[in-house]
């Protein structure tokens, strides 16, 4: 469970990224944060791993206030924590599976992860997830030879090999084509699903949002103007949280 | 619809930005012409005519077999060369290291400027200039030879280390720091990757440059095939030079293309 207790963040320079945020996320729900690129979405994302820190109020993870972690605590903590990237933040020059097992580094000894002794059980683990996205026939291919959706999947499966708690995605499928984009998104609430991981994403693609989503929680201008279950959103709900007329442009297609 | 202007591929220019371009030229064409003219093109009076020398030097050795022996024994001191080169180039890629991640600018900090200039000071004293202070040093023989390609390429590997260094992508580390892993393992999994593959070609570029380096070393007795050239060149006995040219146009050629194959599967 995730919670946000009266949560402002200003950033350095002034600009209040978030104010006031009150919200929980339960255990196991797919959430989608939609709203305009600067409503503070990528913002509250990272709050919840301490990549971004709040300047007022509390985040809590399974009742954790996060920002109180010392160093060896929040590593922990950020283990139980995935985080996809919108430009997958993979090292080219290495295989898929090696970047997969980038995300079981938090849980191996630093002298055993340096001469590259992994335990057996978690290679099969990061070769499963592979397969479990659809590549696991691009397992020792280089990172940088895949394509935009393949490098995704990758990413998807270093955040499972983590095997954490919740998952974080932040602009998913901002830098692929519509059919890749719906392809990565099935993947990503199909796995979810099956973990029964929290799962919160970041999309302004509103037609995404509405395909994929158990909730939708719209932000604007640092603040959480919409949160309901999907069964409460039409294409009214984003033209509030908006603020305007939907654009076309704002849905990714089909 | 109005009557559409002329498109030019170039902006506008000033009158003032004109004239400064006719000034550069103008001024460039002196400099030139002066040159030329301030020097002494006439040919001083030699013996023996080029066209004998170079008959000399790449023809007698290859069709007399009285000199084919001598390419034998002047390869092995072609080997010294090339090992002179290695020594010296291994030793310059790892103490560049230390120079390179302080000369980067992420790396380096507000300091950085200290490492940059450590490298510029080296780039700018001559490979010759470091071969007669080590013999000075150490006495003539290889050992100076090495000590000199050592320092005088910690210079350009090290520039080269710190432009990969700046270049860094650190979107892996960040993915790395937010799964839990510490600053080690960030570094080990998120940079080292980046770096190692361009530091081998870097390094590997350097040995092409120090083989022909460490040749020209021979000249002020830092050992290795530039001694037997320079005693050739100075007693006249051409077919030995051309002996000593050939065998270093060889290893030079064969040296440069295996590398560069390596280090295009480097990249």
């Amino acid at each position: 469970m995730i919670e946000f207790k009266n949560v402002s963040l200003t950033y350095p320079n002034g600009v209040k990224a978030l104010k006031n945020i009150d919200l929980t996320i339960q255990k196991g729900e797919f959430v989608v944060i939609v709203g305009m690129s600067g409503a503070g979405k990528s913002t509250l994302i990272k709050t919840i791993n301490r990549l971004a820190t709040v300047t007022e109020g509390e985040v809590l993870v399974d009742s954790e206030n996060v920002m109180r972690l010392k160093e060896n605590r929040l590593r922990k903590l950020r283990t139980q924590i995935g985080i996809i990237f919108q430009d997958y933040n993979l090292v080219g020059r290495m295989s898929a599976i090696r970047n997969v097992m980038v995300g079981r580094l938090g849980h191996t000894t630093t002298f055993k992860s340096i001469i590259g002794r992994f335990p057996q059980k978690d290679l099969q683990l990061a070769m499963r997830n592979l397969e479990r996205v659809g590549i696991g026939e691009k397992a020792y291919v280089r990172a940088d030879q895949l394509s935009g959706g393949q490098k995704q999947r990758v990413s998807i499966a270093r955040v499972l090999t983590q095997q954490p708690k919740i998952i974080l995605a932040d602009e998913p499928v901002a830098s692929l084509d519509p059919p890749t984009s719906h392809k990565v998104m099935r993947d990503l609430k199909r796995v979810s699903k099956e973990d029964e991981l929290t799962t919160v994403v970041n999309l302004h693609f509103i037609d995404l949002a509405m395909e994929y989503a158990d909730r939708i929680i719209g932000m604007r201008e640092g603040e959480i103007v919409f949160d309901g279950p999907i069964e409460e959103v039409s294409e009214k709900t984003f033209e509030e949280i908006y603020g305007r007329p939907i654009r076309e442009e704002e849905k990714r297609g089909d | 619809m109005s009557q559409s202007t002329k498109i030019s591929l170039r902006s506008q220019r000033s009158l003032k930005q004109k004239a400064t371009f006719v000034l550069i030229v103008t001024s460039l064409t002196l400099l030139y012409a002066f040159s030329l003219w301030s020097q002494d093109f006439s040919i001083a009076s030699s013996q023996s005519s080029p066209w004998t020398i170079l008959y000399r030097l790449f023809v007698v050795p290859l069709i007399n077999p009285s000199y084919w022996p001598s390419f034998v024994e002047k390869s092995w001191l072609m080997i010294e060369t090339v090992a002179i080169a290695y020594a010296g180039g291994i030793a310059a890629s790892i103490l560049a290291l230390p120079i390179a991640l302080l000369a980067a600018k992420n790396s380096g900090g507000k300091v950085h400027y200290v490492g940059k200039m450590i490298l510029n000071a080296i780039r700018s004293i001559p490979e010759l200039l470091f071969g007669v202070f080590f013999v000075a040093a150490v006495g003539p023989g290889s050992f100076a030879g090495v000590l000199a390609i050592s320092v005088n390429s910690i210079g350009m590997i090290g520039k080269l280390y710190a432009e990969s260094i700046e270049s860094i992508d650190r979107a892996p580390v960040e993915a790395i720091r937010a799964s839990g892993g510490n600053s080690l393992q960030a570094f080990w999994y998120g940079i080292l990757p980046q770096l190692l593959p361009q530091f081998l070609s870097i390094s590997l570029f350097r040995f092409e440059i120090d083989v022909r380096a460490s040749t020209i070393l021979g000249l002020v007795g830092a050992g290795g095939i530039g001694v037997p050239l320079i005693l050739a060149q100075q007693q006249r006995h051409w077919e030995e030079v051309g002996i000593i040219l050939i065998i270093v146009i060889l290893f030079v050629v064969v040296i440069d293309s295996v590398s560069g194959r390596l280090r295009e599967k480097l990249n």
